[in-house]
């Protein structure tokens, strides 16, 4: 078989197939771990401002002993049901400081029929609301009707655009853009519909909540502090407005934002620690096999030596090698990081707790070329003292050594 | 036997897998009166795993060119596979649903390591043989 100088890193790497998967093999996982590493990363840092953007209020005042669940339903809790009344949002509202407030109203769904999920259904108005309606109106620009709604983007819509909740079918006007939050498992009904919500969980099940609260239930009140205020001296003026009201929860959506950065900073320089120590030891894997390579490849080179290739020549046979290993051990780990990453998505969000959201991907293309380009780099690298190392002793002399 | 091996145990422990998972750790969702369609997905994805194990098997006693049909079949079963729950049966829409977070990836998954092991046994045994 005739063998060309093109052709000739391609059989060296063939022809020691041991040497060749230890190397890819190297490659495979260090290219794994940076690009799995940093799609974590990315997915939870798109989630994280996701949830900055959609947690938009300074205060959120709650009825007594709920401010935990009101957490967890911004966060990952699970679908709940609690209120105060109207008459006590209303006075909430008019606290001093209060630059804007809007009231919400919660209610969590049963399991439907299969394969649906328990919802939390959230009642706001619209004609005052500033939380959602922003992030609403992406999608969708009307104007919400009694009895429709919008879903969230987990939400299973059924093909004829309705939910069924409590036996009955629900329009569905939108769907909404996917938060990496709780509120994915949501649909929003206005505050008019509330009562309609629960006659019909009255006809089929446990009534959500008992209907002569129906009308006058309000679950939460949003407040947008006014300038020169903090959320703190806001919750303060309204526990003076009344005796009964030193009981009510206060939820910071801010501070919740900042303990879930916390979390998900520390996450991600754990994962950035561990990928770095794991690419230099991976590097030091590689040099040190590319060095033990080069001195059993002594007398191959040096017999090219004397078949008339230059220094050019092997430096370039060696560069091929450790770049084709790069490429191909690159492109390896990026398939199987992909293959782990893309499919289980959803249940990584879920395991991790945090708010997850996948990047677009323009992002991961830009992150594969990364991956790929880095693991090149590195075995390029890596041959560069095999390089140097061959390049030093005249090859008769090489060819004789141990004679 | 490298080669006979290769084209075998793979698709062995691969079948096993596809074959488990759906019972087990990837299970569809439970508590539905009536089943639903991630149920189906379930059930029809345990019988390709069998399909896809026994083959693995019989490439264990057979001959280069007939392991080379075997791997090609098993292939095309890790296709069907892959088609179960998400073109022909489907999975609950719910995305945090278990059979739609856990079942369809695994099944993916598992159908697209097939696919990739059969490929490489089906190349490994057309090649050939090495002259001592």
């Amino acid at each position: 078989m005739l063998i060309d100088m093109n052709k000739l890193p391609f059989e060296n790497l063939k022809r020691k197939p041991l040497r060749t998967t230890a190397l890819l093999a190297v490659v495979v996982v260090l290219s794994l771990a940076l690009f799995g590493g940093s799609i974590l990363a990315t997915n939870l840092n798109t989630g994280m401002a996701s949830m900055e953007r959609r947690l938009g209020a300074d205060l959120m005042v709650v009825p007594q002993n709920t401010a935990q669940k009101a957490e967890a339903l911004l966060t990952d809790g699970s679908p709940t049901t609690f209120y105060l009344t109207k008459d006590v949002a209303d006075q909430i509202s008019q606290a001093d400081g209060v630059a804007q407030a809007t009231q919400q109203t919660y209610i969590s769904s049963l399991a439907a029929a299969c394969c649906d999920e328990k919802l939390q259904i959230i009642g706001y108005d619209p004609a005052t609301d500033f939380v959602i309606e922003p992030w609403v109106a992406e999608q969708f620009d009307g104007t919400l009707e009694d009895g429709q709604m919008l879903a969230g983007a987990n939400v299973n819509v059924s093909a004829d655009g309705t939910i069924e909740l409590y036996g009955r079918d629900w329009p569905v006007v939108a769907q909404l853009a996917s938060t990496g939050t709780n509120l994915d498992n949501s649909v929003f009904i206005n505050q008019t519909t509330v009562p309609a919500m629960v006659e019909a969980s009255a006809k089929v099940a446990t009534q959500v909540m008992p209907e002569e609260y129906a009308g006058k239930a309000v679950s939460s009140v949003l407040i947008n502090v006014a300038e020169g205020y903090t959320a703190e001296t806001v919750a303060t003026n309204i526990q003076n407005l009344d005796a009964s009201f030193k009981d009510l929860g206060f939820v910071y959506p801010g501070g919740i934002t900042a303990t879930t950065r916390t979390s998900l900073n520390t996450l991600v320089a754990y994962l950035t620690l561990f990928i770095a120590v794991l690419w230099v030891m991976g590097a030091i894997v590689l040099i040190a096999v590319f060095s033990t390579s080069a001195n059993e490849r002594k007398r191959e080179f040096a017999s090219l030596r004397i078949m008339g290739a230059t220094r050019g020549m092997l430096n370039t046979i060696i560069l091929k090698e450790s770049a084709v290993i790069g490429l191909t051990g690159g492109v390896l780990g990026v398939a199987v990081a992909s293959l782990v990453i893309f499919p289980f998505s959803s249940l990584i969000g879920r395991q991790l707790q945090l708010p997850y959201l996948q990047a677009g991907p323009l992002l991961i293309c830009g992150m594969i070329v990364l991956a790929v380009a880095s693991a090149v780099v590195l075995s390029v690298v890596g041959s560069l003292l095999t390089m140097w190392r061959l390049g030093r002793p005249e090859a008769y002399l090489t060819l004789r050594e141990g004679e | 036997m490298t080669k006979k091996l290769f084209a075998a145990v793979p698709t062995i422990v691969l079948g096993a897998l596809i074959a488990i998972a759906p019972q087990t750790f990837a299970h569809a969702c439970q508590g539905h009166d009536v089943p639903g369609a991630c149920h189906y997905s379930q059930q029809a994805a345990t019988g390709i795993g069998i399909v896809i194990l026994l083959l693995g098997v019989i490439a264990l006693f057979v001959e280069a060119k007939v392991r080379i049909g075997l791997n090609i079949a098993a292939a095309l079963n890790a296709i069907l596979l892959i088609a179960v729950p998400t073109v022909l049966i489907g999975v609950c829409s719910g995305a945090m649903m278990h059979c739609r977070a856990v079942m369809l990836p695994t099944l993916i998954v598992l159908g697209v390591l097939t696919i990739v092991f059969a490929g490489i046994a089906v190349w490994l045994d057309s090649r050939p043989a090495k002259r001592s």
